[in-house]
């Protein structure tokens, strides 16, 4: 196992979370940034339909209190190392909802945030950035896990 | 010819449909609205930026010692909208085109835009004093014969009492009667 991900390069999996977004910041995410003409691909990221599959996920939304559990529930089934990103202002500060009487957020009160987008909704482009930055955080997180891996298996021989 | 080739003639022509980005620099618009910026220099701290901004986004208060007030601008509940913008007396708050905006959680609240506008000081009396910035003080004072330089550096109650003592010397009686 060393050996082969030492010599292969390492693909995230992209999930979406849907925390009570307006469905902008959706849109640009899935019809928008992912289409044919961005081409997430060509960064050696993939659509999936499962949370269980996920590397990356991106929570939209403000989360509303209706939604809170659910995207909590969701969320946790994400298997570590999981990157965290929270795509338009909704998630990040509350944007145009904050201080709403059903508004929970901001995310990071919930949920540990790895990386932002701000925008409302942010423009494919910048989501393309983030999840550049993504995937940096991420391959640096997957070899910090096998060094720890690596310094467990030492001690247990030692 | 059959339909699909000329499709597939047109195709080869037209090249791929994948804009190169992040590999070459992306196609911005130039009015594309990507950052919300203040000039200092234009700003009248009159708040109506903040007033009509559905994130609440911008923040003015004076500081402690009443020496001048702090703007500042965060960007990521701004929804970049150009309200302030379009509301703005001076044009001193735009939007510009720059949309790299992704930055991971530790810069979370550096993401922001912080300004210090000085208060002046009124010739007359020393009290704090909004700046008026001169094309605005031109523009609001371009039909008065006065000469508005030296106007403009005073605070309210003291230009009341310029004006005043003008206009009694205007019709002859003394400003100070007693
Ligand atoms: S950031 Fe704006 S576009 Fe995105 S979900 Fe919130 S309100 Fe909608
Ligand atoms: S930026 Fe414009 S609207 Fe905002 S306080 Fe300054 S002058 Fe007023
Ligand atoms: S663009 Fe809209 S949301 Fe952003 S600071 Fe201006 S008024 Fe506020």
């Amino acid at each position: 196992m060393g050996l082969f991900s030492s010599i292969t390069v390492r693909s995230p999996w992209l999930y979406r979370i849907n925390a009570g977004s307006c469905n902008g910041c959706d849109v640009e995410l899935a019809t928008t940034a992912f289409i044919p003409r961005f081409d997430v691909e060509r960064l050696g990221c993939k659509y999936c339909g499962s949370p269980r599959h996920a590397d990356i996920v991106f929570i939209t939304g403000p989360l509303t209190l209706r939604v809170r559990d659910k995207v909590l529930r969701v969320w946790q089934e994400i298997p570590e190392p999981k990157i965290t990103m929270a795509i338009g202002i909704c998630p990040i500060s509350g944007g145009v909802f904050r201080g709403g009487h059903s508004i929970e957020g901001p995310l990071d009160r919930y949920i540990p945030v790895d990386v932002n987008v701000p925008g409302c909704p942010p423009r494919p482009q910048a989501i393309m950035e983030g999840v550049l930055l993504a995937k940096q955080l991420w391959l640096a997180r997957l070899e910090e896990g096998e060094a720890g891996k690596n310094k467990a298996a030492h001690a247990a021989i030692s | 010819m059959p339909r699909f080739l000329k499709i597939l003639v047109r195709n080869l022509l037209k090249g791929p449909a994948t804009d190169p980005f992040p590999f070459q620099e992306a196609f911005t618009p130039d009015r594309l609205r990507g950052r919300v910026v203040l000039n200092p220099d234009l700003c009248l701290g009159c708040g109506i930026c903040r007033h009509v901004c559905p994130g609440e986004a911008i923040r003015l208060e004076p500081d402690e010692g009443r020496t001048g007030y702090s703007f500042s601008i965060w960007h990521n509940t701004c929804a970049l909208c150009g309200s302030c913008r379009h509301f703005c007396p001076t044009g001193a708050i735009t939007l510009n085109a720059d949309w790299h905006g992704a930055h991971p959680q530790t810069d979370k609240y550096r993401h922001a835009e912080h300004h210090f506008v000085p208060y002046l000081r009124c010739a007359g009396c020393g009290a704090p004093l909004r700046p008026l910035p001169p094309g605005i003080a031109a523009r609001l004072y371009a039909h008065s014969p006065l000469d508005m330089t030296q106007v403009v550096k005073l605070c309210p109650d003291c230009r009341l009492t310029a004006t005043a003592k003008r206009e009694g010397e205007r019709y002859g009686t003394t400003a100070n009667p007693g």
